[in-house]
């Protein structure tokens, strides 16, 4: 049987001359330099500590840059830089024989690389995290007695608002593209889909559930939300695997009280073999995109987890696998109403707690109309672009948005 | 003066170590983080002896200018640079007053011209150049890199920036993505990025323009120095103030990062860098109670930080992610990551606390 270095070392290219290292001017050539020694290290006789030196070195450096200025301007180069520094960093946990432990490093590594880098050498590290995931599944099998202790998770009471009929979001079974177009889109009014996601394979062939997702992500480290939500001033982000995620935040091990959510990741492009669980909505096709700009989202927590009142530049999609949401929607008509943070920053929030309003800070607010519902698995709620929207989750939930113009 | 480096060498811009001489890549972990401070030998130098003469340095991620200025006064390099130039003083410096050094660019000031030369390309003649009038009224003062007359020289280009006069700066430093002003009554101001709390504002939004810090307002401050996300400067009284980013400990103040990092660090380094993307603001300065379980990440005030209960501070400068203070009485202190050996305590370790560091005479920091 292959090695696992093997298997690695055969999607890498053959030799030095073979390995690409392009960079713009704004590159130094003192980094390049340093690429340039990780590169012929790969290929070349000595320690497994200098080659994890380099690498990190690399990976130091880069990251000082991507933590430079913000975020949607941080140059690509750099980011390709930093999917350098893992990419070799990988090659120097997996040389030889690595134990159980350095193949989860090098996994987390290759997840740095892929959520914080950008693509290099045909997307090399998501080539090389799947023959690294075949490898942590073949050692784990024999645990995976132990994991199927998996009790029905508790499905908590939910404090389920009841919903007022007259207040309610309308729904509708599979609307034709034109009359979607006409009576909603168009006019820019929300409405729940009902019966066009049945068809999923998260919802048939591979039903989405913790099993599931331990079994094709657990070792995948993911970013999570840590705190009820995040206006609070202990709100933060961290980075976990999806089992750890899911042992901590979902089946409450270790009596962690904090509430965690893996929110607004585009968990998808980073494992593709769950974007085959679901589909884009045909009604995308309305706007003028290609499939290709449509952002997907995962939305992955507890019951309890709460997105502050708040709007999104585009249309959304919001269809609800597992689980249940209560939702409430108000117009941007009445944005004068739901008193928005006056930071920059999060001018897009409102500061009203809607289920809990400080009628005395915000009077205006029980004025607001809006509507609201309960999602459901299978329901697809439309979100017109702009809508504020409140989102707390009943149970043990897990949705996937799609934002499209 | 004697000189002493500890950090990052892996381009040799510390000392030299044989296999480098040798051509061969660097290899092990000691010759890279020099974590002991080693004294600064000037290579085939004009000397080749210790620095001893009236010199300066200053250091880049991968190059160190040692900067001359006794009669002949010139720049010569170490580090990432040709084998040909190593240590060799550059002709085109001959009779510079002052220098800076980053990781693109040389900037030479000399008594009439400035210039500013690019690293990345082998040029016969500067890619920017400026010529000084000796009239003027601030002939005389010497000019005190990065500030020039009617501006200061930026990072990146644009190169030239023009500052207003009102602000009369006596001193200018900058990170990759902020400023921080000491203008000649003792005032500080700070603008460019503030999304780690670095301009001192109490806030986390960018400012376009020099804006004076509030919270020191009264306090003349005599020195001024920035990090990559934070900021410090000394009162005339030797009071340190810092602010900005503490996610290595580079405020002195508690950091978690630091803290999480210690057990494991013992048996293996960490592994990936872990972006601890905290958002979370300290609204009060520390005034020097201890509480464990309170961490700053971003501390977006100006906060006092003691460093030795007796001394006052003389002066700081920051790497990207560490500090370097020296005290009244020549005691070197520094603090934050530590990784290779920045510190020079010895050890890989950061700190969130500032250690005392041998007896050193005065620091000269770079990021790296």
């Amino acid at each position: 049987m292959a090695t696992l270095w093997s298997k690695i070392s055969a999607v890498l290219p053959h030799n030095e001359e073979q390995f690409p290292l392009q960079f713009s001017d704004r590159v130094e050539s003192s980094a390049v330099e340093m690429l340039k020694r990780a590169r012929e290290q790969l290929y070349g006789v000595t320690t497994s500590s200098s080659r994890m030196l380099n690498a990190q070195i690399i990976l130091d450096f880069s990251w000082e840059k991507l933590n430079t200025g913000t975020w949607r301007d941080v140059d690509k180069d750099w980011r390709r830089l930093y999917s350098y520094g893992c990419l070799f960093k990988v090659a120097a946990l997996c040389r030889g024989d690595p134990a159980a432990d350095e193949v989860l490093q090098a996994v987390r590594t290759c997840d740095m690389g892929l959520l914080m880098g950008a693509a290099i050498m045909d997307d090399i590290l998501q080539v090389i995290v799947r023959i690294l995931q075949s490898e942590v599944r073949k050692s784990s099998k024999e645990e995976e007695s132990e994991h199927t202790e998996v009790k029905r998770i508790k499905i908590e009471c939910p404090r389920a608002p009841v919903i007022k009929e007259e207040l309610a979001v309308p729904r509708i079974k599979r609307p034709s593209l034109e009359s979607f177009n006409t009576n909603y889109l168009l006019p820019l009014k929300p409405v729940i889909l009902e019966g066009t996601i049945g068809h999923w394979p998260a919802l048939n062939e591979h039903p989405w559930s913790i099993e599931y997702l331990r079994r094709v992500a657990g070792c995948r480290t993911v970013p999570v939300e840590v705190g009820s939500r995040y206006t609070d001033e202990e709100w933060s982000q961290t980075l976990l695997t999806v089992n750890e995620f899911m042992d901590r935040y979902i089946l409450n091990k270790g009596g962690v009280k904090a509430s965690g959510y893996l929110a607004q990741h585009q968990l998808f492009d980073q494992i593709p073999e769950l974007k085959e669980d679901i589909r884009p909505p045909d009604y995308c096709c309305l706007g003028e995109g290609d499939e290709d700009d449509i952002t997907v989202n995962a939305w992955f927590g507890p019951g309890g987890t709460v997105s502050p009142l708040h709007q999104d530049p585009q249309q959304n999609f919001l269809a609800q696998v597992v689980g249940s949401k209560y939702i409430r929607l108000y117009s941007p008509e009445d944005t004068d109403k739901l008193y928005p943070h006056p930071s920059q920053l999060l001018h897009n929030t409102s500061q009203v707690e809607v289920e809990n309003p400080d009628t005395g800070r915000f009077p205006e607010f029980t004025k607001a109309a809006y509507l609201e519902c309960v999602l459901h698995p299978g329901d697809v709620l439309f979100i017109p672009v702009q809508h504020w929207h409140y989102v707390r989750s009943l149970e043990l939930s897990f949705s996937v948005s799609f934002w499209w113009s | 003066m004697r000189w002493f480096g500890f950090g990052f060498n892996a381009f040799g811009q510390i000392y030299v170590h044989d296999k480098l001489l040798k051509g061969e890549c660097s290899d092990a972990v000691k010759e890279v983080k020099v974590s002991t401070p080693t004294e600064l030998t000037s290579q085939e130098d004009r000397r080749d002896c210790s620095l001893k003469t009236d010199c300066q340095i200053r250091a880049s991620w991968s190059r160190r200018a040692s900067l001359y200025l006794d009669v002949d006064s010139c720049v010569c390099l170490a580090g990432f640079v040709s084998n040909e130039s190593c240590g060799i003083p550059m002709k085109e410096s001959r009779g510079c007053k002052d220098a800076i050094i980053n990781e693109s660019y040389l900037t030479l000031a000399f008594s009439d011209r400035l210039e500013c030369w690019d690293l990345q390309k082998k040029e016969e003649t500067p890619s920017w150049s400026m010529e000084i009038k000796t009239h003027s009224e601030s002939s005389g003062t010497p000019v005190h890199l990065p500030l020039v007359p009617g501006g200061y020289i930026a990072t990146k280009p644009p190169l030239y920036r023009s500052l207003s006069p009102h602000l009369r700066a006596k001193s200018l430093t900058l990170s990759a993505e902020h400023a921080i002003l000491l203008s000649a009554s003792g005032t500080v101001y700070t603008w460019g990025l503030g999304s780690h709390g670095q301009l001192g504002h109490g806030g986390l939004t960018p400012e376009e323009e020099p804006r004076a810090v509030e919270a020191l307002w009264g306090m003349p401050m005599s020195c001024v120095a920035t990090g990559g996300w934070h900021s410090v400067c000394i009162s005339d009284g030797g009071d340190l103030y810092v602010w900005g980013w503490n996610e290595s400990g580079q405020l002195g103040l508690p950091s978690r990062g630091v803290r999480k990092a210690l057990p494991q660090q013992s048996s293996q380094q960490a592994g990936a860098p872990c972006q601890e993307a905290s958002t979370s603001t300290a609204e009060e300065p520390q005034e020097g109670e201890e509480h464990e379980e309170v961490f700053i990440s971003i501390q977006a005030f100006p906060a006092l930080l003691d460093i030795t209960p007796s001394c006052e501070v003389r002066t700081v400068s920051c790497g990207c992610r560490h500090t370097a203070a020296v005290t009244t009485t020549g005691d070197l202190f520094t603090w934050g990551w530590g990784d290779y050996g920045q510190l020079g305590h010895q050890t890989l370790i950061s700190s969130d606390e500032p250690q005392l560091c041998g007896v050193l005479q005065r620091a000269a920091d770079a990021c790296g």
